[in-house]
């Protein structure tokens, strides 16, 4: 049988295997170079998070205050256009007002005034309408609250509660 | 025991270390990205903190075996 090793090997004898052989001294100081990296990474995420801060939310008339009927729900965008939210009233006339965007994947949450829920229908999660708390489903965290506000005979939301 | 075979495993007991220490930064680093989606700001100091933390003792680990590595190789090996 022919020997199938090219000749230019024998011209270059480069040790692939010994080439590509780490010591356990250089795994130690590509693994620190890469802590440093992750912490680097870190801090970035905290600076973004501490200096991209959205000022304080503004304070908008969302709705009549008798404009939404007892087991009832309301559709409004607070703090701006983009952001969709829904304002439930329960039987008993309590108010609340979350943000419509799951938690999980972002889909949009509708009432259901029979279980006072809010269910997503992308993936059969499902919140508490009164708390915002997951309940089943994918998401494990709960819908951001908006703080409304009666003044005189509109409602106003004044904020944001994560 | 001799001290070059001391230090081998030394040094495998450190390396395990640093590599947890870099997948607790990487958990650390997926916990402040969720935090900074989720709008938790007060999250995201004390996890770039301690992510700076494991650097120093991942770096504090490698000085310390480094020079204790150098240590052996200018004093050779003892019985």
């Amino acid at each position: 049988m022919a020997d199938e090793r090219p000749r230019w090997r024998e011209d270059f004898p480069v040790r692939w295997d010994e080439d590509n052989y780490m010591t356990r001294r250089e795994l130690a100081k590509f693994l620190t170079l890469g802590s440093g990296l992750l912490a680097s990474v870190n801090l970035l995420i905290a600076f973004i998070g501490l200096t991209g801060r959205t000022p304080a939310p503004p304070v908008r008339r969302i709705a009549a205050a008798d404009e939404v009927a007892p087991g009832g729900s309301l559709l409004f965008r607070y703090p701006t256009d983009d952001d969709p939210c829904i304002l439930v009233r329960d039987a008993a006339g309590r108010l609340d007002a979350f943000s419509q965007v799951c938690t999980h994947l972002s889909c949009a949450v509708v009432h259901r005034p029979g279980d006072d829920v809010l269910a997503c229908p992308c993936h059969k999660g499902s919140f508490s309408a009164r708390e915002g708390l997951p309940l089943a489903g994918p998401p494990t965290r709960r819908l951001p609250r908006i703080v409304i506000e009666r003044r005189g005979a509109d409602l106003v939301a004044t904020g944001v509660e994560v | 025991m001799e001290t070059r075979q001391q230090g081998s495993i030394l040094f495998s007991a450190i390396l395990v270390l640093i590599a947890l220490l870099v997948v607790i930064q990487l958990w650390l680093v997926a916990a402040a990205l969720d935090a900074l989606v989720s709008r938790q700001f007060a999250v995201l100091v004390p996890t770039a903190a301690a992510s700076g933390a494991l650097f120093m003792l991942s770096g504090g680990l490698l000085w310390y075996v480094v020079s204790y590595d150098a240590r052996l190789r200018q004093w050779g090996p003892r019985a």
